[in-house]
C-alpha cells in the first residue's frame, strides 16, 4: 500500500520535474526567449513609470505614445507565446507516452482509499478503469494527477517573468496570465491524458 | 553609487539593508518593499500548512466533506489572520483581501489531498482490502 502510492508520488515529481527540464531544453534556456523576456520587462517598467509620473493628466499626445508602448509589449507576449507553443508539443508526447506506460502497470490497481466520497465529476479521475461502485477507492491517474500541481511556483521563481512592484494592474495582468499558462502545462496534458 | 543599488532604486526596492526573508516572515508587521517576496512567503507558508494539516486529518483520522471544509476554514483563516493581523499590510497594495486569501491556494489544495490521502490509507486501510 505505502509502496504504491509513494512509488506513485516519486512517479509524479519525476514526470514533472521532466516537463520542467524539457521546457529549460527547449525554451527557458534559447536566446530568443531571454531577449523578449527582457523586452517585455523593460517595456513594462517604462509604461509603468510613465503612467505614474504623468497619472491622470495625460494629454492626446501621451495617450497615443502609452497606447503604442502597449500594443508593442502585447505583440511581444504574443512572441513569447510562440516560443513556447513548439515545447509544449514535444512534452505533450512524452507526457502521453510516460503516462500510457505507467497506465498499463496500474490500470485496475487500487493504490490508495480515499478519506471521502469524490463528487460525480470527480469520480471518473478517482475511479478510472477500477471494479465495483466503491468510490473511496482511488486509481492511479487521480494520485498522479494532484502532484504536478506543486511544481509551478518554482518554476516560476526560477525561469518566468519576475516584475517587482508591478502588480496588480491591468499592464501586467496578461503576464501574469502568461506566467500561469507556462506553469500549468504539465497539469493539462495530464488532464488531456485522461 | 553602485550600479546594483541603482537597479534596486529603479525596482523601487529599499536603499537599506532588509533583514532576511525568514525573520520578517516571522517579526510582526515587517517592511516589504518588493511585493512578490511577501506572495512567496504566503504561497510557501501555505504550502506547509496544507502538508501539516494533511498530516494530521491523515493520522486522527478525519474522514469525509468535514475535512475538507475544515482544511479550507483553516488555511483561509490561518492566512487571513498573518496578513491582516499579523503583518498589517496593506491589502489594497496587492489588488485586496481576496488576491492574498486566494494566493496558492489550489497548490495548497493538491498537497493536502495527497498527504491525507497517503496517510489516511497507509495507516487505515491493509493491502489485502485495497488490492482486488
Amino acid at each position: 500500500m505505502w509502496a504504491d502510492t509513494l512509488l506513485i508520488v516519486f512517479i509524479s515529481i519525476c514526470t514533472a520535474l521532466l516537463g520542467e527540464g524539457l521546457t529549460w531544453l527547449m525554451v527557458y534556456r534559447t536566446e530568443k526567449y531571454q531577449k523578449l523576456k527582457a523586452e517585455v520587462e523593460k517595456q513594462s517598467k517604462k509604461l509603468e513609470k510613465r503612467k505614474e509620473t504623468h497619472g491622470d493628466l495625460l494629454d492626446k499626445q501621451h495617450k497615443k505614445k502609452i497606447e503604442r508602448e502597449e500594443e508593442r509589449l502585447k505583440n511581444n507576449n504574443r512572441d513569447l507565446s510562440f516560443v513556447k507553443m513548439k515545447s509544449m508539443f514535444a512534452i505533450g508526447f512524452a507526457f502521453t507516452a510516460l503516462l500510457s506506460m505507467f497506465n498499463s502497470i496500474f490500470d485496475g490497481r487500487v493504490v490508495a482509499r480515499l478519506p471521502f466520497e469524490p463528487l460525480p465529476w470527480i469520480q471518473g479521475l478517482s475511479h478510472r478503469n477500477l471494479p465495483g461502485e466503491d468510490y473511496y477507492d482511488c486509481s492511479f491517474i487521480f494520485c498522479i494527477f494532484c502532484v504536478p500541481c506543486q511544481y509551478g511556483r518554482i518554476s516560476r521563481k526560477c525561469w518566468v517573468l519576475h516584475l517587482p512592484g508591478l502588480l496588480p494592474n491591468k499592464e501586467t495582468a496578461f503576464l501574469a496570465q502568461h506566467r500561469a499558462n507556462l506553469n500549468n502545462y504539465n497539469v493539462y496534458y495530464l488532464y488531456k491524458f485522461c | 553609487m553602485s550600479t546594483k543599488t541603482k537597479i534596486l532604486e529603479k525596482n523601487g526596492i529599499s536603499k537599506s539593508p532588509q533583514a532576511s526573508v525568514w525573520i520578517r516572515a516571522f517579526t510582526s508587521t515587517s517592511d516589504w518593499p518588493d511585493k512578490e517576496e511577501f506572495l512567496d512567503v504566503i504561497y510557501w507558508a501555505r504550502q506547509a500548512l496544507g502538508i501539516i494539516l494533511g498530516i494530521v486529518w491523515g493520522l486522527l483520522p478525519l474522514e469525509g466533506f468535514l475535512g475538507i471544509m475544515l482544511f479550507v476554514l483553516i488555511n483561509a483563516g490561518v492566512i487571513y489572520f498573518y496578513f491582516s493581523n499579523f503583518q498589517n499590510i496593506d491589502e489594497e497594495e496587492y489588488g485586496g483581501a481576496w488576491e492574498l486569501t486566494k494566493e496558492g491556494f489550489m497548490t495548497s489544495f493538491a498537497g493536502f489531498l495527497v498527504t491525507w490521502i497517503i496517510i489516511y490509507s497507509g495507516l487505515y486501510h491493509d493491502v489485502d482490502k485495497l488490492s482486488t
